[in-house]
This record gives structure tokens, sequence and C-alpha cells, in this order.
């Protein structure tokens, strides 16, 4: 399926970002697009909307819970949560990044050299 | 109830996505607004930001949804192209599963229509059961008035009990009678029955409380189309039945034929009325020797039938302990309504379930037929599928892949067995008989399509589940390891293939034992004598209980209208007799005291008995072996005579001349006057029996008809349009019905059974066929995979003889262990089916040696081609080839 929206991070990297980031404390979807461009310094422009797929495929595979709550402006919200599928899933898919990441530098270091 | 779950799910995760995506704007807003932002600015900001809200929400939808759609969808598109690819495999596929399908379903039609439903129009029918009286050696009979009005009294665990007397009268005024069903019933039949009016109302429970009262009766809703178009205002119009006039107070609904499977039944009358509508049957509600009463009994809620039987045995027994006499002894029992002896569904049930079964073989062997089919396509796959699975397709989704090829085969084999059921089930009529045949409607009702659906599911897993293991369960290396050369391709597919054929030989040799035992059964019956000679004799008969005559009328109507007959040009000899030799029903007896012969405790004296007018032995040609046949002067002036047959003399004469001897009957001395031979009676299997005759003018019985016949050197249909010509001129307002040749009705129950037998020849020849084309699949497959092998062999110098032995001794054994199976079990079938075939030995052996024999040459037809492909070879393009 062509992701638009995404298409600026490889598939599966919104996901793993956002396992990532609920790992440290369960919030809602608009907390979360916030605290990604604040993370990354800005440098990832996501598309606020394309979050709201993402975490629909996490909850269809049970990787997060979503429990309707209230947000610090005091509006219904529903917040997202990890489970330990998710951690665990989280654990492998850094694991699998940070290879490929560091295969990737390392062929572009060869380049460079 | 999972799939209204999913739904509602959806549903909810649409709406939870929606509310979610809402706060997030309305956040995003209120933080823009927060940096001074205009409302509308900030609004159409944070839109912008988000994204195309409809696209996402979609593809959140969509993340739930769109997998198992689309690759169910996938699933599909690749198992069309699959059989796209191998055309004429397909077809014979879907063919032979349509074939099985559709006798399967056509036969199951009837078995609901017969079986499942017996009497459409009653409400919740599960909790009717009909009660059957016993008598003291365990047979089933009618019960009496007096006997149903105690055990109503009586029963707790049944809330109503009803009762109905078939019967046949003439409806309405003379110039234009005609002949209907009725049944003489209680005040309750409807009620009990769950039947609700199409007009007017039925009778008040009251009815039954003392003889005669209001002449009211309920109409049937085919009488009211037929003789008021469907009037409403019928409802309190008077209609004459048997010339005495009633008043309509109701009509039944359309679906309600009445208490009789197979019976239509024209109007209820109470059985109060029985007097008015059978003037000699005045003793009917009081005598309680006078069983003809058919009793229905709705359960009381919560009581179990087991229970309910239990009560009725007790309360029944403790009935007979307290009358003696004629009911000593005797008993009731409750039958489901399928069981029970009253109506068609009786002689139907086994033929149906036999038929069913049939069917059922044929269908099974369609199955492995299409198994095999899928399986040899799934073995020519391994490769694709191995690829499959290395490359990461989960096992489950090939196995659906290869369950989604089976359900085509099957969803569109049931299609188009569906198709050719309509017209198959119309078809089977043939075998009903044909007074009952119009009311059953094998129609292609919810219950037929939910039982063909599940036969769909059924040929699926069946068909579908070992090619879906197998195709699943590749090994990766194994799959992909093997070489185009290896010569082990596939063993546990051949293995599971093998397991198939044999499979189908076996079911169709049982099928083809099964279907020589009844041809067996069917020549052997034609093959009796009936002891009558029915060529050449026309038959009539007429109801003259409908024309409310009394004996002495009746008796002058008779005399009158055979006089005529026999002024016909061309009759050599005519008579009548209340009942037709080999007729469907048992006609009807009388208790017997033989002048000094002393019955055994508990010895059945009721004797079957014709009455019959003089000549009657001329027109039949039973031949009187001493005395005389019945004279024109045998009447109520003469002294009662009777003529008994050679059985009857034997068992209660022993040795002794018959002539003269005297028998008590009607509470009146008879005189043997002649003995005749023995002929068959209610059918040609039944064995000898003692039998008796009664002059009519001295013995008659108005509620059976009488039927004329007339022995004709003429062709027998101008003697046919005599017998109504006669009865006609003698009395307009008498009808006429069964006016045929004698030699076609008493072969009625004969075509049934011819007929069942061709069907079941028909069902085993086509599982013969199944099975070869299996059979051979599996040949042509095998020498293909052997090719290499034998090109070797023939290289080596192997000659024809030695290559034909590869493939024969393959087939052999397969044929051979299928054989063994098959016979093993024929040969107990013949022992299950022995009490529904004639003449046929339990272990028939021309049967099963026949049935071998044709499994044997059909096997060999099915060798014959891959053998002849073995034998041209040609080792050199063998040896080269992938």
């Amino acid at each position: 399926m062509p992701d638009d929206a995404t298409r600026d991070l490889f598939p599966g990297a919104l996901e793993m970002m956002v396992l990532r980031l609920l790992r440290h404390e369960p919030m809602h979807g608009y907390a979360l697009v916030q605290r990604i461009q604040h993370a990354s310094n800005n440098l990832l422009q996501v598309e606020e909307g394309s979050l709201y797929p993402a975490l629909q495929r996490l909850l269809k595979d049970g990787l997060v819970k979503a429990q309707w709550g209230v947000s610090s402006t005091n509006r219904r919200v529903r917040i997202y949560q990890l489970t330990p599928a998710g951690t665990r899933h989280l654990e492998r898919a850094i694991s699998s990044y940070s290879r490929m990441s560091r295969g990737i530098n390392l062929v572009l270091g060869v380049a460079d050299a | 109830m999972i799939w209204l779950d999913r739904l509602l799910k959806r549903r909810r995760i649409s709406d939870d996505l929606s509310a979610e995506i809402q706060a997030h704007l309305e956040e995003k807003t209120d933080a823009l607004l927060a940096l001074g932002l205009s409302r509308e600015d900030a609004e159409s900001a944070a839109r912008r930001a988000f994204g195309n809200v409809t696209a996402l929400k979609e593809r959140g939808h969509d993340v739930w949804v769109w997998p198992t759609v689309e690759s169910v969808l996938f699933d599909v598109r690749f198992a069309l192209r699959q059989l796209r690819r191998a055309p004429t495999l397909t077809a014979v596929v879907v063919l032979t599963l349509g074939i099985g399908v559709a006798a399967t379903a056509s036969v199951f039609s009837w078995t609901r229509a017969i079986l499942i439903d017996p009497l459409p129009g009653t409400g919740d029918p599960n909790r009717v059961y009909a009660l059957e009286s016993l008598t003291a050696s365990g047979s089933w009979t009618p019960t009496s008035w007096p006997d149903f009005r105690d055990l109503r009294r009586s029963l707790t665990s049944v809330s109503g009990l009803a009762a109905a007397y078939p019967t046949s009268v003439a409806i309405g005024d003379d110039a234009q009678a005609e002949r209907g069903g009725t049944e003489l019933v209680s005040a309750n039949f409807f009620d009990v029955l769950g039947v609700e009016p199409a007009a007017g109302r039925f009778f008040p429970l009251t009815r039954d409380n003392a003889p005669g009262g209001e002449a009211d009766v309920v109409i049937g809703y085919r009488l009211w189309q037929r003789r008021w178009n469907g009037d409403p205002s019928v409802i309190g119009k008077v209609v004459r039945i048997n010339r005495f006039p009633f008043t309509v107070i109701g009509v039944a609904p359309r679906s309600f034929h009445g208490s009789m499977p197979g019976e239509d039944i024209d109007l209820w009358v109470p059985a109060m009325m029985v007097n008015q509508i059978l003037p000699t049957a005045n003793s009917l509600l009081e005598d309680r020797g006078w069983r003809t009463f058919r009793v229905l009994a709705r359960l009381t809620p919560g009581v179990s039938s087991v229970a309910a039987g239990d009560e009725v045995r007790r309360v029944a027994s403790a009935i007979a302990r307290r009358e003696g006499g004629r009911s000593e002894g005797m008993s009731a029992t409750l039958l489901p309504l399928w069981q029970s002896h009253w109506g068609l569904q009786d002689t139907l049930r086994a033929p149906l379930v036999i038929l069913l079964g049939a069917c059922g073989l044929v269908l099974f062997i369609a199955c492995a037929n299409t198994a095999n089919l899928l399986l040899a396509r799934a073995a020519g796959r391994r490769r694709e599928l191995g690829l499959r699975l290395a490359l990461g397709a989960p096992r489950q989704r090939l196995a659906r892949q290869l369950l989604t090829e089976a359900a085509i085969l099957a969803l569109a084999g049931s299609a188009l067995g569906l198709v050719c059921s309509i017209w198959l089930a119309r078809g089977l009529r043939a075998i009903v008989p044909a007074s009952g045949s119009s009311l059953i409607d094998p129609r292609m009702d919810t219950t037929v399509l939910v039982f063909t659906m599940a036969l769909a599911c059924g040929v699926t897993l069946i068909a579908g589940i070992a090619p879906a293991l197998y195709g699943s369960r590749q090994r990766l290396g194994e799959a992909l390891g093997e070489g185009s050369r290896g010569t082990s391709g596939g063993v546990q597919a051949v293995r599971l293939r093998s397991l198939f054929v044999v499979a189908e030989v076996a079911l169709a040799v049982i099928s083809l034992v099964g279907a020589g035992l009844f041809y067996d059964s069917y020549r052997n019956t034609r093959g009796v004598a009936p002891g009558f000679d029915a060529d050449h004799v026309a038959m009539g008969s007429v109801s003259l209980a409908l024309a409310g005559f009394d004996s002495a009328t009746a008796d002058a109507l008779l005399a009158r209208v055979a006089d005529r007959i026999a002024g016909t040009p061309g009759i050599t000899a005519v008579s009548y007799t209340d009942y037709v030799p080999l007729s469907l029903g048992q006609g009807s007896w009388e208790d017997l005291e033989v002048e000094g012969y002393a019955p055994e405790r508990n010895e059945n004296m009721k004797i079957y008995r014709a009455a019959i007018g003089p000549g009657y032995f001329d027109v039949v040609r039973i031949p009187v072996l001493a005395g005389r046949g019945f004279r024109a002067d045998d009447d109520s002036a003469h002294a009662p005579a009777m003529i008994v047959n050679e059985t009857f003399a034997q068992h209660f004469l022993r040795g002794r001349s018959p002539l003269g001897v005297k028998v008590k009957g009607w509470g009146r001395w008879f005189t043997i006057v002649g003995v005749v031979r023995d002929a068959k009676i209610y059918r040609l299997t039944e064995s000898p029996a003692p039998y008796f005759y009664v002059p009519v003018r001295q013995v008659y019985r108005p509620e059976y008809g009488y039927t004329f016949l007339a022995r004709s050197r003429l062709p027998v249909a101008e003697a046919v349009s005599a017998i109504t010509a006669a009865v006609r001129s003698a009395d307009p307002g008498v009808p006429t019905y069964n006016a045929m040749p004698l030699a076609d009705y008493v072969g009625v129950p004969l075509r049934g059974q011819q007929m069942a037998a061709s069907l079941l020849g028909g069902l085993a020849a086509v599982a013969l066929v199944l099975a070869v084309i299996g059979l051979y699949g599996l040949l042509a497959y095998a020498v293909g995979q052997r090719t290499r092998e034998i090109g070797v062999r023939i290289a080596l110098g192997a000659r024809p003889v030695q290559v034909l032995g590869v493939i024969s001794r393959n087939a052999g054994a397969l044929i051979l262990v299928g054989l063994g199976v098959g016979l093993a079990c024929g040969a107990s079938l013949g022992h299950v089916l022995s009490s529904l075939l004639y003449g046929v030995g339990s272990a028939d052996v021309p049967v099963l040696a026949g049935a071998c024999t044709a499994m044997v040459l059909a096997a060999a037809a099915a060798i014959a081609i891959p053998a002849h492909r073995a034998l041209r070879v040609d080792p050199i393009i063998a040896l080269r080839a992938d």
C-alpha cells in the first residue's frame, strides 16, 4: 500500500517511534505528534494525520491498547499504552533497525573512504 | 453471531477513530489560537497539518477490513485462474459434484416433504404424535371411538387427543356430485393440530358430547377454490354430503391436507354426524371392536415423548383389561408422525432412506474424486508451493488457498446440482403412488437450500482438506531440492490418492451390490404368479355410501350396473367386489369362529376377506377347486354362504371336507360352499394366508367402495368406458373413480419397485463411472511420473508384458483392496436390507459376482489408456525428458 505521508520514512519507522515513545509513558495521538516533532528537533516532518492509520495497525496487531481518558487540556481523548507484545516487538524492531543502520553507515563510510 | 459481532466492532472502531481525529484537530486549533491566530486561520492550519481527514480515516479503517477481503478476493481470483487453466478437469469435477448434489438434494426434498414435514399446515408439528392401538400380538391397528374417548379422558401427558376417520363421500347435488375425501373428526381435531381457519371457524369443543346435532362441515381450501372459486360468502351455505345437507362453517388453510400424509381431504365432518354420512355405520361410536380411527396426540408442554408413550401404554392396557373380551391383551403406543403407519410415508420411508443413502454414496465418491484431482494438482505444484513457503508465505495461507479452490468447485457443483434437482425432484414423482403424489410438494425451500449449502461445505471439507494439508505441509528443502528428475515425487500425495481411489472403488461396489439386490428383488417379485389374471380386465369403482344407499337399493344398483356392463358387446364376464386384490390397503377382516376348530390361546382369528358379487372368480380367473362360486341367489333371502381359499381350508379344517362346514362371522353362521385356489391379496410377496369370500348381497358394508370388474374380448379401454357409461346410466348421482385396466392398477406397487431398482441402478452406474475416473486419473499420473523408469526398463529390454505388469500391479492392488472392502460391506448390506427385499438371500452370490465383474471391467478400461501410453514410451525421449 503506498503511504504518501510517510514517504520520508521507511516502512515501520513511524510505528517504531510511536512504540518507543509509548514505552516512556502512555499518551494520546496529539501528544505523540508533538513529542515526535519535538524529539526529532523538527527534522522529521510527519503529516499529523498519518499517525492514526499507524496507531490502528498497532492496535490491530495487539502491540498497543487504547483507553478513553481526559487530556491535560480537558478533552476526551484516546490514550494509548504499550502491551507486553508491543514491548517485545519494539526491542526486536530497534535491534534490527540498529543493525541495518550500522550496515548502511558502514557502506556509506566505505564509499566515503 | 460472529459476523454481527464483527460488524458492530467495526462500527465502533470507525466511531472511535472519528472522535479521536476530531479531538486532535481541536487541540491543534487551540494551540494555534494560543499563538495568536484567528480562529478561521487556526482551524484551516490545523487541517493542513493533519492532511486529508477523510482519506486518513479510511486508511485507519481499512487496517481492520482490507487484508481479509483483499486476500480472500486474491485467493478466489487465483483459484479461478488455476481452474481455468485446466478447463476439462474443472468441468468434469463440477459435473460430477453437480450430479452428486442434484441427486442428494432432490431425494432430500422428498424426504423433507414426506418424513420431516408429514403434516403441512400443522402448528408446532414436532409435538404431535400418532397414537396407534396394538393388538394382543403386537401389530398395529386403528383405534375405536370408545377407546379414543376413554384415552382422552385419562391421559395427562397429552394436552389434546384428536381422532379422525378418513373415508370417501359424494359432495354436492346428484347432478354434479363429485367424489371427495372426508374425515370424520373429533371436535378438537383442528385445535390439537394447531390449525387456524382460512375463513369462518372450526367446530366448538362441545361437539363430541352427543351423536347428531348441528350438521356443520369444514371444507378444504382446494374444494373451496374448485367449487366456490374461493368466495368468502361460502360460510353459511349448504352443501350436500352423501345427499345429507350440511352447513359450511369454516375453511381450512391452503397448506392443510388432513391427518394423513399424502391424502387430500376435501372436508371435515364431526364424528357425531356419522349416521348422517354413513347410514349403516350406526354403531361406529359405540362399538369398541370397530377400530377405524386415526388418533393424534399433542404432548403437554414439558412432557417428553418417552414419558407420554409410557403413560399411553399403561392407560391403554388398563382400559383393555377393564373391558376384556375383544380388547383382551390390547395396548397402544405413541409414534412420531414419520413412523406412523397411516399414510403415504409408511410405504415411502424405506425407499427414501435407501435412495438418500445411495445418493450420499455417489456424492461421497464425487468428493473423493475431487480430492483426488486437487491432490494431483497440489502435487504438481509442489515446487511452486515450496517456493512460496520459502519466501515466507504462512502455511495456513497456502492451505486456505487450496481450500478456496475446493470451495469454488463445491459451490459451482452445488449450484449446478441445485438447478438440476429442481426437475429431478419432479421426476421422482414416478415412484409415488398416483393418489398421493399431487400433494407432496418437493419444493426448493429454505430447508432444502440450507441442506444443499451444508452439502457444499461438506464437499469442500472432504475434497479440500487433504490437498490443503498436503500442500501446506511441504518441507521447504524437500520441495525445492527435489529436482525435476526426482522419482519420489509426491509419495505422500500418491499414498493419499490411492486411499481415495480404494474408497471410491469400495463405495462403487457397494452401490452396485445395492442396486443389484433391489433389481433381483424386483425380478423375483415380478416373477410371482398373483394367482389371478388381470389381463383383459377393466375396472371402475363406485362408492355407494356416498350416495347414501341402504343395502337393498345398493344391491339393486350393483346388479343393474353389472347387467348393463354384461350387455355391452365383447364383455365375457362381469362381477364386483369391495376389495381389489393387490390394492395398497389390506382390505378388511372379520373375527371368525370355525365350527369344529379350537383356536389356540391368543390365536388371531381376524381373517381378511372380500365381499364379492356373483361370477367373480370367472372374471379374475381364480380356479374353484371344490364346490361352487357365488350365484345371484346367494342373497339376503337365502342361507349365508362363504367361499374359502386353500390355506383357510388347510389351516382350519385339517383334512375335513370343507364344504358344508359352518363359520360364524357378523353374528351369523355361514356355510362353506366352495374352495378356491390361493391368490395374492395384499402384495405379491406375501406368504399364503387364510382368506375368505362372502356375497355382497349378504354382507353389505357401505363404507367401502365397490369395484366393477369386466373381462373383455375387445381392447380393455373399451371395457373401461363401458363400466363408466353403465354406472352413469344407472344413476347419474354416483361418480365412478379408478376407471382403468386392472393390470395397470395392480401393477402400481411393482412399478414403484421397478422405478426404485432403476434409480439405484442409475446411481450405481454413476458411482462406477466416477470411481473409474478416479482410478484413471491416478494411473495416468503414475505412468506420467514413471515415464523415465519405464523408458529405462524398455531400453534394458523389458518386454511389453513386463511393462504392463509394472502398471497393473499398481492398479491391481488398489482394485483388489477396494473390491475386498466393497464386497464385505455389500454382503452385510444384503443383511441390513433383507426386510425390504424379496427372494434375495443375505449373501447373494450372483449379485456380488456381478458387481465385481462390472468393477473389474470398468477398471480394465481405466487401466487401458495409461497402459497403452506406457507401452509407447520411447526410451530415448523418456531419458531426455526434463
